[in-house]
């Protein structure tokens, strides 16, 4: 990438007064630059591209690297947007540290230029560091610093954002309707779609055509798909895609339509053991109050008697007992 | 229909079919309590349905929370009209109708009438008769019943709250309130529990009540288009009320009524406010969810335990000492909240304060029992659990208003701690009051007058007859007493 001169040495990473001294220093390439003055042709070029590129942010990242730790140590680098990148590594060795090396690799191929890196020994600590402009989806990927024959690695991981869903299946029923929701933390995604389908086959939804779905968003990092007037077909996997300036990501989610039976078995279930419970307990009871009335039999069953016949006949019997306050109401 | 299809005992039987109560009572608190605080795990759900926020849902519990204590009056009216049993049952169809209507929501609002009032009011018609029932069937072990019935609301939160996440992920909310509705049915089992039994109180007082009594035979016997009807029923209407109101007006009620208020104020913020304190003081979110855990388990054995400490034979005479000491302690633990701002010293707080929130909630039906007697302890209960009612809606946003313009949490939980302190030094100083004005009675014994030598005659006999009741912990109202000496 940085094996050329010329134009595309104004795209190397930006030491913006080293690349005015090569310049000052150097002719451009005569085949790919303009005919005429290369300074003032160059100049403006090269403005622009400063200007294009200076006002990205930077993103730094550090990994240390011990002769103990694992073979890799992994770090992740988020990245919606072309920024400068800085990846260092930090090797401490408690050994001499004058055979040591370090190379640069992306994806386990190993980067040729020499360009952006910077290496220096303090002490007991090697620092490399490597310094580069992403502005594409070609140069995200896994950049790792090695050391040694033993090679000792730290892994750096440029990616988009991920978008986030809902990790377990959302339940709905037939006839109803259901949200189904995307986040991204932190990030604001350029776009959003929704797709249905399982991994191979993905079919677009579009929300304008059809009546069944709305796709909107409260803010700008999240989306919803409203399904109305679910049937069971409509179940089955829905991704959502974040469009970013580098890439996109999706996420999975999973739709499960029921039939309103399902919960109905267990609620009937329940029902049932109720009423069998309640009975039991009431029928118990006036058994219980039948075999405590029943021995007594002298004093409240002979007056439940008077009573009846006092009601019904108005004989006057001897009654030796009146009414007793076992009659007790609340 | 004949009335003698009650069981009559003498006393209360301390056991026997009286653990099937508690068991009742049991499983009442948890349809009850458990299933109202569980209800905010649909929230969440609520909110991605409804594309509402926080605050609207929240409404739910708090409409739910509110009827069951507000309308709480209403229940030990209804059964002590009908009779426990029927109460409780028609307590169990209401709510499960409210859970299942809510089931078929198609908005917020029909949440708030199916699952919020509807659900609330039948939660109100079980709640206060069945904590009555449990006083009205034991006297020796009173608090240990109350506490293993009371203990519901601890464990059934515990045990309800990932059966219900399960049951969303498995069946989304809809069906998860459908099932949760069946649930909340066995309401009914637990009303069937509920037998009725009469206590020798209830007759001890025969004279009045044989008045009122043989008003209401007349007014039953009489055919429903005589001229006496209307009068019947207004009298025995007034009658009904005032032997079951008439414990309203009795001094110490009242105090037990305004300490109660303060209680509740100051005890509700702390479940809502102890997680953002702790995480304010830096405390992690897996800690705070622990403090909770801790306060959640710990107030299950402060139920338990103290109902039994309560019970045993050096304390069974404290217990109303017991129950302001425990309110104290709660309050001097707010007072100490402030000062407390790490995680190793919010551990102890919490078992602290969960401890005595399960001691105090289980004394809070034998205190009331003591006081009223257990005639009235239904509609004394519903009166004492309606006036939880208002603190608990006020408080929890007053002391966030306090948060958010003083900034920080001291405020809130130093008012709270001197409400429960100030409800615990309102009993006490009504206790010795009272002590003192009792202490003070012999002294008329030295005036030569035979009537006053009659009262005092009385009020000796009276003492000593307390003395004998004590063993059975069942003096005689004091509202019939207060008559006789005054």
């Amino acid at each position: 990438m940085r094996s050329h001169t010329g134009l595309r040495a104004l795209v190397a990473p930006g030491y913006p007064l080293l690349l005015l001294c090569l310049l000052a220093a150097t002719r451009p390439d005569p085949a790919e630059g303009d005919p005429t003055d290369p300074t003032f042709t160059s100049l403006p070029v090269r403005e622009e591209m400063m200007a294009k590129y200076s006002n990205l942010s930077l993103k730094s990242c550090n990994i240390s690297v011990t002769e103990k730790s694992n073979v890799s140590v992994e770090e992740n680098v988020i990245l919606e947007k072309p920024s400068h990148v800085e990846l260092k590594c930090v090797y401490t060795a408690t050994k001499d540290l004058n055979s040591m090396n370090v190379t640069w690799k992306k994806d386990d191929e190993p980067l040729e230029t020499t360009d952006g890196f910077n290496t220096t020994k303090m002490g007991n600590t090697l620092t490399s560091q490597y310094r580069f402009i992403v502005f594409n989806s070609k140069q995200l990927g896994k950049y790792s610093c090695v050391f040694g024959e033993k090679e000792l690695r730290g892994t750096f991981n440029i990616h988009v954002p991920k978008a986030h869903g809902k990790k377990k299946s959302l339940i709905a029923y037939v006839g109803d309707s259901t949200v189904l929701k995307c986040v991204c933390q932190d990030c604001l995604p350029l776009n959003w779609t929704w797709y249905m389908g399982n991994e191979t086959a993905q079919v677009p939804i579009d929300a304008h055509s059809n009546e069944k779905y709305i796709i909107n968003g409260s803010h700008a990092n999240e989306t919803r798909l409203k399904i109305k007037h679910l049937l069971e077909e409509d179940g089955g996997s829905y991704w959502c895609r974040a469009t970013f300036q580098l890439g996109e990501s999706e996420e999975r989610n999973e739709l499960v339509v029921l039939s309103f039976l399902v919960p109905l078995k267990p609620f009937l279930a329940i029902l049932a053991e109720v009423i069998l419970l309640v009975a039991l307990i009431l029928l118990c009871e006036v058994y219980t109050h039948k075999k405590k009335n029943d021995p007594d039999a002298g004093k409240e069953f002979e007056q439940i008697e008077q009573l009846k016949s006092d009601d019904s006949n108005g004989i006057e019997n001897n009654v030796p007992r009146y009414r007793k306050t076992d009659s007790a109401d609340q | 229909m004949t009335k003698i299809t009650r069981v009559s005992l003498a006393s209360p039987p301390d056991g026997g079919w009286g653990w099937m109560i508690v068991a009742g009572c049991f499983l009442v608190t948890i349809c009850t309590r458990a299933v109202t605080r569980c209800i905010s795990i649909f929230f969440v759900e609520f909110q991605t349905y409804f594309a509402q926020d926080y605050s609207q849902t929240a409404w739910i519990h708090s409409i739910v929370d509110c009827m069951t204590m507000l309308c709480a009056p209403l229940g030990s009216v209804v059964s002590n009209q009908l009779s426990c049993q029927a109460g409780i049952m028609l307590g169990g169809l209401l709510a499960s109708t409210g859970f299942i209507l809510g089931s078929f929501a198609t908005s917020l609002k029909h949440l708030y009438l199916s699952l919020g009032v509807l659900t609330g009011l039948g939660f109100a018609l079980c709640y206060s008769p069945a904590i009555a029932m449990v006083g009205k069937y034991f006297s020796r072990r009173k608090a240990l019943a109350y506490g293993i019935a009371m203990s519901g609301s601890g464990i059934g939160t515990f045990i309800l709250a990932p059966v219900v996440q399960l049951l969303i992920e498995q069946f989304s909310w809809r069906g998860a309130l459908l099932i949760l509705g069946g649930f909340v049915l066995n309401l009914c089992v637990c009303g069937a529990l509920m037998r009725p039994i009469t206590l020798k109180e209830d007759r001890s007082v025969p004279e009045k009540n044989h008045n009122r009594k043989s008003q209401r035979e007349d007014c039953k016997q009489a055919s429903p288009y005589s001229p006496l009807t209307k009068e019947c029923t207004e009298t025995r209407l007034c009658c009904s009320l005032q032997q079951e109101y008439g414990f309203l007006l009795m001094s110490d009620f009242v105090v037990l009524a305004v300490s109660v208020l303060f209680m509740a104020y100051g005890c509700s913020p702390l479940f809502v406010y102890l997680v953002p304190y702790a995480l304010s003081v830096g405390v992690s979110h897996h800690q705070a969810a622990f403090l909770m855990s801790i306060l959640g388990v710990i107030d299950i054995v402060g139920n338990i335990t103290f109902g039994w400490l309560t019970d045993r034979r050096c304390l069974k005479n404290y217990r109303y000492v017991c129950y302001l000491f425990a309110v104290a302690l709660d309050g001097l633990c707010y007072l100490c909240l402030p000062m407390l701002q790490t995680f190793p010293l919010l551990v102890p707080f919490s078992c602290t304060f969960g401890y005595f929130d399960g001691a105090y909630v289980t004394l809070i039906p034998v205190v009331t029992a003591e006081i009223v007697g257990t005639t009235s302890l239904s509609s004394a209960l519903g009166v004492v659990y309606f006036l939880h009612a208002v603190p608990y809606l006020v408080s929890p946003p007053i002391a966030g208003w306090l948060v958010d313009t003083t900034g920080s949490y001291t405020a809130a939980f130093l008012l709270c701690g001197f409400a429960m302190v100030f409800s615990s030094v309102l009993l006490g100083f009504a206790r010795i009051v009272k002590r003192m004005k009792r202490t003070q009675v012999p002294f008329p014994v030295k005036a030569s007058d035979p009537k006053l030598q009659l009262w005092t005659n009385g009020s000796v006999a009276y003492s000593v007859a307390r003395e004998l009741d004590q063993k059975d912990e069942k003096p005689l109202p004091k509202a019939r007493s207060g008559c006789n000496l005054t």
